[in-house]
């Protein structure tokens, strides 16, 4: 039976967390989807919704839930404008200038927060990162989820169906999934896919930032957080399958489940080289991802 | 031969005659010099990187794992039994090709970003386990070499930087001539046939896979041979920054994309302009300001990106194209 309750709560742990690796990487996906570019600065955004949410936080006294929001419209019109500046002019042109142009906009951006933040870590408080919700309990032993996690959970759940819902049950969402099918089609049907590439962008940017505030109350931030989720993000995607949203919730959850197992019985360095590990070779052995696209 | 012909030999003998009598009137310990000596070493590196990634266009982000190899491998080799460096760089050289050869496997069929996005996840597996396997590699703190001057040319050290100099520049040319025969030859033109259309290049008969793979162990070989010669160079380094995505990786392309992708003297132009241009911004910037030296890197790559892909080497051609055009009118 107490091996039972770990298993529960090794389970309970990596659902939660992977939920919002999820929310992390749906942007990623989208923006792939729709604009067919890997966005390599993409963690980046990560990083600039946790220091919005910091900022909202420490100088409004705003809840880093709340704070999500506005990291989500400050960064989606960022977004939209880097996409008009510098991503436009690449849409069309070889692999290797849209590689090195988002590998550009990661240097800048990380360094651009080094210059204005500085080097140090920040983090915020909220009255529930020591509180704990016990979801069931058999003699002394507990199932337990932290409150912070489970708020971030079900505010990535929240984010991630309403990005599925705007794709999936409206009329411009509709536009952009033809955008992502045949821009040249959606184009003689009167779409302006220009502004679906923009707003394309802005929600991928959007929601990961979303995401980067959410996780708050136990991630602290700093210029260089974005760099250590950029794999994991990646892998996430790619597990799912790059452009697909309801596989980057599926491989959110995957990850985020093989890495509290793994932590179980693993250092947390040799944590890292299995998840890099298993990245390559999912890319080399199903780069169309572990759940297949769906064809609408 | 040709105007332009003569031009091409007779342009890049003079930069070598101006290499070789340079240093000559420089202070021998002086930071002109160890600039110089950087500028050679990261020319070889891009040149390196330019059998892959110009040549047949295969974007590697994780080269660094092969000049970490190099640099680990002769630096534990003399550090822990003595050996010299002249033979830690062959052994480093095997390994990087062990090491290009496993990720061969499951990356050479990938294109794009996904083989950009797989080496870069592979040089950072070469990061974390330097990190993490302290026993050999000394972990994060990082590695020193071991000073012994006085066991002069055998253990690669030297007591001024002059001698240094000549074997970068001595790197430099080999690294230049390897690349140029690979151009040149049948193998260079598979390569290019890979880059413009993949499927059109197997259907007529070349065997990309294995091309590919051979330009791969060639290009990780070159880089780990470097890495050692930085490591003698520089005596102390940290898994960070050898492996660093930002220092050598990325570094490495830039290089090659700002001078010109696939041509002999792309990483040429591009260290020349790189290298100076990052230490006067590191020496009259960096220390006010922390970050700012990155940052100029990552707006350069991007200005470079949207101004002219090609490289600066097409730049100057159609200029003179353009001027030659107004001569005739």
């Amino acid at each position: 039976m107490e091996y039972l309750i770990i298993l529960l709560q090794t389970l309970l742990d990596g659902i939660m967390i992977g939920g919002v690796y999820a929310v992390l990487a749906i942007g990623l996906s989208l923006v792939f989807g729709v604009m067919h570019i890997v966005n390599f600065a993409h963690a980046e955004f990560m990083m600039i919704g946790m220091f919005i949410g910091w900022a909202c936080w420490h100088f409004f006294g705003l809840d880093p839930m709340l704070g999500a929001f506005i990291a989500l419209a400050v960064t989606f019109c960022f977004g939209m404008v880097l996409q008009r500046v510098l991503i436009r002019p690449v849409l069309g042109a070889p692999q290797v200038a849209q590689i090195f142009l988002t590998v550009g906009m990661l240097f800048a951006l990380e360094n651009a927060a080094l210059m204005i933040m500085g080097a140090e870590y920040r983090s915020v408080t909220t009255p529930y990162q020591t509180q704990s919700l016990t979801l069931f309990s058999y003699g002394s032993e507990r199932v337990l989820v932290g409150m912070d996690k489970l708020y971030a959970f079900l505010m990535a759940l929240l984010s991630g169906s309403a990005v599925w819902l705007f794709l999936n049950k409206t009329r411009f969402g509709a536009a952009m999934r033809a955008t992502s099918q045949d821009p040249m089609a959606a184009k003689l049907m009167g779409v302006n896919t220009d502004l679906m590439y923009a707003v394309a962008f802005g929600l991928g940017v959007g929601t990961t930032a979303f995401g980067g505030s959410v996780v708050l109350p136990y991630i602290t931030a700093s210029p260089a957080v974005g760099s250590g989720y950029a794999v994991l993000m990646f892998t996430v995607v790619v597990l799912g399958g790059l452009g697909s949203v309801t596989g980057a919730i599926i491989g959110g959850i995957a990850v985020g489940v093989i890495q509290s197992f793994s932590a179980l019985f693993m250092p947390i360095q040799l944590q890292n080289l299995a998840l890099f590990v298993v990245f390559i070779l999912v890319l080399a052995l199903r780069p169309e991802g572990i759940v297949a696209r769906r064809r609408s | 031969m040709t105007r332009s012909n003569t031009l091409s030999i007779a342009l890049p003998a003079l930069v070598v005659l101006a290499l070789i009598i340079a240093p000559l009137g420089l202070d021998p310990f002086g930071y002109t010099l160890r600039i110089l000596c950087l500028m050679l070493l990261f020319c070889a590196m891009g040149q390196a990187w330019n059998i892959v990634g110009g040549l047949a266009n295969q974007i590697s982000l994780g080269h660094a794992a092969y000049f970490g190899i190099g640099a680990y491998s002769s630096t534990i080799l003399f550090g822990s039994l003595g050996v010299s460096p002249l033979i830690g760089v062959f052994v480093g050289m095997f390994l990087a090709a062990i090491f290009a050869l496993v990720l061969s496997l499951p990356t050479l069929r990938l294109k794009g970003h996904y083989f950009a996005l797989a080496t870069l996840a592979a040089g950072e597996v070469a990061r974390v386990v330097a990190n993490s396997w302290t026993s050999l590699t000394g972990g994060p703190v990082g590695i020193s070499v071991p000073y012994r001057p006085d066991a002069g040319f055998w253990a690669l050290q030297f007591q001024t930087v002059l001698p240094n100099y000549y074997l970068f520049l001595g790197a430099m040319i080999l690294v230049s001539l390897v690349f140029w025969l690979v151009q040149t030859s049948a193998f260079g033109y598979r390569l290019r046939a890979i880059k413009e259309n993949e499927t059109a290049a197997e259907v007529i008969g070349v065997n990309t896979y294995r091309v590919k793979l051979h330009a791969s162990i060639l290009s990780a070989v070159l880089t780990a041979m470097l890495g050692t010669l930085y490591a003698q160079f520089q005596f102390f380094f940290d898994p960070d920054t050898i492996f660093g995505v930002a220092t050598i990786s990325v570094k490495m392309a830039l290089i090659v994309i700002l001078g010109g992708a696939g041509r002999l003297y792309g990483p040429w132009v591009g260290a020349a302009v790189i290298i100076p241009l990052e230490e006067m911004a590191n020496s009259y910037l960096g220390n006010s300001i922390a970050g700012l030296s990155q940052f100029a890197y990552g707006v350069l790559l991007i200005v470079v990106i949207l101004l002219n892909p090609r490289g600066l080497i097409s730049l100057f051609e159609s200029l003179r194209d353009r001027l030659k055009g107004r001569q005739r009118a």
